[in-house]
């Protein structure tokens, strides 16, 4: 975290620090797949993919939330996040380690704005748009999300 | 196909017990991280979450979906009652309201309910519809409060 974040210091239009994966591998599949519990075999399973003319396996779109989620979470604190949706728009393989060109589409970058100032539930909030993007461009997911501040 | 009739359909409830090894294993998967002492420490140690001004460890924002699948029967049996077919199936939104603190040692209770069941005519391709379902899921605590509502939206293409 950079600095403190305030209802007073932030403003309408304002970005949220550009959060940049590591380039997600099927290491990384296997390890979300084991923690959440998730083993659709989409997702680590070459020959189940192949079946259904998939060149390779997908991530979850889960795990990119997840990464998205770590990408708010290091902006505002876990404590004042009140809402926080995605939908989903775009699926994203993982590297192939023997190919160097292939980092791009599998590193996730998560940008946002801040689009709201309001107060509820006797609390000052921001509401903030975000989406996550492989660098090539690919659209994974559109969001938002809400959190209170100090 | 899903089977609109299902609306309004509450499934049994499931329970997840909420561990830390359970959180610092999710921790690392989401941030990528290949030990604990790379993640973010009030995921993984209490004293440091203490100090950030937690009660204890808190888990990571998407972390609700190991409730399900992993205290429930997982996600599979729900769409076979619903009717949906796997192979059409997308993820096509979820979304996460925090009404309370989750923290290592409580027992969590969730309820997932059948919200909304609708067709969608596709874009460019008249008379064909996507068919979208939307799960709802209150989660307790052990003392019985909201502490999580989960909203996911399926889509049938």
């Amino acid at each position: 975290m950079t600095k403190a974040l305030t209802y007073e210091s932030v403003n309408v239009g304002d970005a949220m620090p550009t959060f940049t994966s590591d380039p997600i591998t099927r290491t990384h599949l296997v390890r979300y797949a084991g923690a959440s519990g998730d083993f659709n075999p989409l997702h680590h399973d070459e020959t189940f993919v192949k079946m259904f003319g998939m060149p390779r396996v997908i991530s979850h779109g889960m795990f990119v939330m997840g990464i998205v989620g770590q990408a708010v979470t290091d902006w505002i604190d876990d404590k004042n996040l009140r809402k926080f949706g995605v939908r989903f728009s775009g699926m994203t393989e993982p590297m192939d380690l023997d190919d160097p060109n292939s980092r791009d589409r599998a590193t996730i970058v998560v940008t946002g704005n801040v689009v709201e100032k309001f107060e509820a539930d006797g609390e000052k909030r921001m509401r903030c748009e975000i989406q996550a993007a492989d660098k090539l461009g690919g659209v994974k997911l559109t969001g938002s999300f809400i959190a209170a501040l100090p | 196909m899903a089977d609109k009739t299902k609306v309004g359909k509450v499934f049994p409830p499931y329970i997840f017990e909420v561990e830390k090894g359970k959180i610092a294993e999710f921790a690392m998967a989401v941030s990528q991280k290949e030990s604990k002492s790379q993640v973010k420490p009030i995921y993984v140690d209490a004293g440091a979450a203490k100090t950030a001004g937690y009660k204890d460890i808190v888990p990571p924002s998407t972390f609700q979906t190991c409730f399900l699948l992993w205290g429930g029967g997982g996600l599979m049996p729900m769409l076979q009652e619903v009717g949906i077919n796997l192979i059409r199936l997308l993820h096509g939104e979820e979304e996460y309201e925090y009404l309370l603190p989750v923290h290592p040692g409580d027992v969590m209770t969730g309820v997932i309910k059948v919200v909304e069941m609708f067709d969608k005519e596709k874009k460019g391709k008249p008379g064909k519809f996507m068919e979208f379902t939307v799960l709802e899921a209150e989660i307790r605590n052990q003392r019985g409060e909201l502490a999580m509502r989960a909203r996911t939206t399926l889509v049938e293409r």
